[in-house]
């Protein structure tokens, strides 16, 4: 029967994106963890890094594609949002003038992705839950 | 092993000849349809937040509803040839361009997709309770026959 194939490709769908928001509550972590952080090895302030999904396509038997979950298309330094600038004189990154340039990391904006990214992980696994339940009542069907 | 010789396999679903289990195949059909669905919403859940990605939607049973209803099942249609349109029909994977997309192209909405796969699963317990009666129908009266 083609249906469990189908709630087998649904949980994998549901597990792509469990592993797509892990990936971005990493990238925001780091954000976070170096949103002070004004020394990197490529020199300057560390670069707020931001993720982008794309959906992960699989060949259906018709030869057309078909979403069937998603992927991390890309993780992208922030180059939009400008770094903070600000008066330190006592700081040991502080350039002539007294200025340090701090990262472009806004922790609020941050926290605010992380509940997003928390609240899709918690939906996957609620659909992967689903799955579950949805095999359990076909295999009952067999018994 | 008694003298019923060429042993042919036998799928649960054509016993007891075609009164006894076209419900059981319209059934069925009607549990893949659900399992399709809910692959379809798990998809969707796990776009929530791809920029561009457009909800996709599985429609069967108001298809299967249209195809019962018909003028032509009503205008007294041949029961097999009734019966046939209702086996070509399939679930269709239709792309929800009505729902207005947010500021990044893509509108999936959280909540509504939780509240669909549900829903649908709500639907998948009911027609699979209803598959289990008629093969427990179907195994009594083989019993008693005995």
């Amino acid at each position: 029967m083609d249906g469990i194939g189908k709630l087998f490709s649904g949980m994998r769908a549901a597990a792509s994106g469990l592993a797509a928001e892990r990936i971005r509550i990493d990238v925001i972590a780091r954000n976070i963890a170096n949103a002070e952080t004004t020394r990197t090895p490529e020199g300057g302030p560390y670069v707020r890094q931001v993720v982008s999904f794309e959906p992960l396509l699989e060949r259906a038997a018709d030869g057309r594609a078909q979403a069937a979950g998603v992927r991390v298309a890309s993780v992208e330094p922030d180059r939009s949002t400008p770094m903070e600038r600000v008066f330190d004189p006592q700081h040991p990154d502080a350039d002539a003038h007294g200025f340090v340039l701090l990262p472009n990391v806004n922790t609020t904006q941050e926290m605010a992705d992380l509940i997003t990214a928390m609240r899709a992980y918690e939906a996957n696994l609620s659909v992967q839950e689903s799955f579950v339940r949805m095999a359990e009542r076909a295999l009952r069907l067999v018994q | 092993m008694s003298g019923i010789s060429p042993m042919t396999p036998m799928s649960p679903m054509s016993l007891g000849g075609p009164g006894a289990t076209a419900g059981a195949d319209l059934l069925a059909r009607l549990l893949s349809a659900a399992s399709l669905r809910a692959e379809v919403i798990a998809n969707n859940i796990a776009n929530q937040n791809t920029p561009g990605f457009r909800r996709q939607t599985v429609r069967f049973e108001e298809l299967l509803r249209g195809a019962l209803a018909g003028p032509t099942s009503a205008a007294g249609e041949a029961h097999a040839s009734a019966a046939r349109r209702l086996a070509a029909l399939e679930p269709r994977i239709e792309e929800d361009r009505l729902t207005p997309p947010r500021a990044d192209g893509n509108n999936v909405t959280l909540e509504l997709e939780m509240n669909a796969l549900r829903q649908n699963q709500l639907l998948y317990e009911a027609y699979a309770a209803v598959l289990a009666t008629r093969f427990e129908v179907l195994r009594a009266s083989v019993e008693s026959g005995r």
